[in-house]
């Protein structure tokens, strides 16, 4: 019972995390720049995509996995200068709400292009063996999720507080105006996150792809958990997100065991709307 | 000058939609029928997204689970009570209708931004697809269930027309009941404080707007033509399956049909919806293409042509007639 109690307590950190780093991906854009970016899902999908044709030629699971990051953060760079741009000259809610139509329009355009080409569900096979810890049996991929997504956490975490580019994205999520009096261009501010969190919903998803599979369909159903992740934490808060990640994880992997899954998918939308009317104010 | 094209108009689209059974309807190919009755289902679907989106800025992403409310309320309540679906059918669109303003009701107390209330009904699209499979021993899950119960054999026995005739010109009256509404809705006072909530929520406040209760109001009136509508939908395929009010098959064509015909005129939905499903059923050959040509559809519509087909044509009418420049200005003003 114990043991069982502790591996559903690990698989839930794991699923935590990876939900934490989607949620994160919604979080920078949105907290930064108004714009709720529903094509997430699809870079974490072709971050795997990706992934998996680079260990057919490269045996290395992390070489791959850069790659695969690396490809995303390419394609978002490219989306962001093209069509996010025409949205960025909005204002406001105006820009909020063209935010969500055009990034929808984008969503179903690549979806529809990776159901077209890449119609299989893709698997990433971890090396991590399984361990043995006091009865509790701990998968190897959750290991392999727990000890990445820490790295990256570390990563973000320095990014945010002690790099020029971090400090002056967390200006523009405070006040856009005052960045602007203070030097910084929120537009390349913009462009430099909006990249930055596609690179980390990649790694969400190649995370994502170590214990379960991943298809063109997958897309809709990991933007949908980012949001609701990414509302259950404050929207623009990075810590919250990732609280909020990691504590929905938990209580999902928990509710599934105890329920069912398609309960514990209810649990997480329903938490979202309970802290949507909790606290309205926190998207404006 | 607008009312004089209304009385040409009106008549117009009601022979023209009148005549579409007599016209096109042929009981070899029922395919064809299905095509009209989804336009004019679309049509409606839009329409209610007019009044609650168009007028009263509460964007709502859940129509595909408020029809799947009336229709799952509609179909299995009847089943349930072993009574026609026609008795059931205002209990299903007065529940979905109810559930629309409660809703509303919060979203508008609470002050939520159009963002908000967009994410809180599309999380609750979610929970209703989930709750329509998970609760297999009452929804018979993902197969679903046959459901035919909506058609007036008696009726047609009476005239000779077909089922499908028969069903299209029930949805042409409901079509015209729910054009009725909107039409007086826009030219009430509800239109003007409509316009006011609009444009400037706490003007309208201070003048005296009860902006809750009329937000309440136009949810309550659009959820509810949604749950009236949801039945004839389920119909439309012989089966009620979640799979069929899911966001990607609702929400996203009507969002698509109202922008491209045109927010918050009155033909607008019926065109938008004709050409929409129109292309629907022509890339429905090509798989998931599909999806793609719909995705660029939606991105170009919002970002070169948010004033959709009718709009558009109205001032380019209104241009034509009346070269100067002034009545320019005045159509563009009122499609605003």
């Amino acid at each position: 019972m114990l043991a069982r109690g502790a591996e559903l307590l690990v698989d839930g950190l794991a699923r935590g995390m990876i939900l934490s780093l989607l949620g994160l991906g919604i979080t920078l854009v949105f907290g930064l720049g108004g714009i709720l970016n529903l094509v997430l899902g699809v870079f974490a999908v072709v971050a795997v995509i990706v992934c998996s044709f680079i260990l057919g030629v490269v045996p290395e699971l992390l070489v791959a996995g850069v790659g695969g990051v690396a490809a995303v953060a390419l394609f978002a760079l490219v989306v962001d200068r093209s069509v996010l741009s025409l949205v960025y000259e909005e204002e406001g809610e105006d820009r909020e709400l063209l935010g969500i139509f055009v990034t929808l329009g984008l969503s179903l355009l690549f979806e529809g292009l990776l159901f077209v080409f890449f119609a299989d569900s893709f698997f990433l096979e971890s090396d991590v063996p399984s361990i043995d810890l006091g009865g509790a049996s701990i998968t190897g991929s959750s290991i392999a999720v727990i000890v990445s997504a820490s790295v990256l956490f570390g990563l973000i975490y320095y990014f945010f507080n002690y790099t020029y580019l971090g400090i002056a994205t967390r200006t523009v999520i405070q006040d856009e105006t005052g960045s602007i009096l203070c030097g910084i261009r929120p537009r390349r501010v913009q462009s430099i996150v909006f990249v930055l969190s596609a690179a980390i919903a990649g790694a969400g998803g190649i995370l994502y792809a170590l214990d379960a599979e991943v298809a063109p369909a997958s897309a809709f159903e990991l933007t949908t958990f980012a949001i609701m992740v990414s509302i259950v934490g404050g929207v623009d808060s990075i810590r919250g997100t990732v609280a909020a990640g990691i504590v929905l994880g938990i209580i999902i992997t928990v509710a599934g065991a105890l329920f069912g899954s398609y309960l514990s998918t209810v649990t997480l939308f329903a938490a979202a709307i309970a802290v949507l009317i909790y606290k309205p104010e926190q998207i404006s | 000058m607008n009312v004089t094209r209304d009385r040409l108009v009106t008549p117009l689209v009601f022979v023209a939609l009148l005549a579409v059974p007599l016209l096109f309807f042929d009981p070899s190919t029922t395919y064809i029928s299905r095509r009209f009755i989804r336009v004019i289902i679309f049509a409606i679907f839009a329409m209610a997204l007019n009044i609650i989106f168009g007028e009263t800025n509460q964007l709502i992403l859940f129509m595909g689970g408020i029809a799947a409310v009336g229709a799952y309320t509609t179909a299995l309540l009847a089943q349930y009570l072993g009574i026609s679906p026609w008795l059931t059918l205002v209990v299903g669109a007065l529940f979905a209708g109810t559930f629309g303003a409660l809703v509303c009701y919060v979203a508008a107390r609470r002050q939520f931004t159009v963002i908000v209330l967009a994410i809180v009904t599309f999380a609750f699209q979610m929970i209703i697809s989930e709750v329509l499979v998970g609760l297999r021993d009452i929804t018979r899950g993902s197969t679903g269930f046959p459901f035919r119960g909506l058609e007036l054999p008696a009726v047609e026995q009476l005239t000779g027309l077909g089922p499908f005739a028969v069903q299209f010109y029930v949805l042409v009256a409901i079509f015209a009941a729910v054009l009725g509404v909107y039409t007086w809705l826009k030219r009430s006072k509800y239109g003007l404080a409509f316009a006011a909530i609009r444009q400037d929520e706490f003007a309208a406040r201070a003048t005296g707007v009860n902006v809750i209760r009329l937000k309440v109001f136009a949810g309550f009136v659009a959820t509810f033509i949604i749950g009236l509508v949801g039945p004839f939908y389920g119909q439309t395929t012989g089966l009620i399956i979640p799979s069929l009010f899911s966001f990607n098959t609702v929400d996203v064509l009507v969002l698509i049909v109202l922008v491209l015909g045109g927010l918050r005129s009155r033909y607008g939905p019926l065109v938008g919806a004709a050409v929409v499903i129109y292309i629907d059923n022509f890339l429905g050959n090509f798989g998931q293409w599909r999806t793609v040509a719909f995705g660029i559809l939606l991105t170009i519509l919002f970002l070169y042509f948010r004033d959709g087909i009718v709009p558009s044509l109205q001032s380019l009418v209104d241009d034509r007639e009346f070269p100067a420049a002034l009545s320019g200005a005045l159509g563009r003003g009122k499609s605003k």
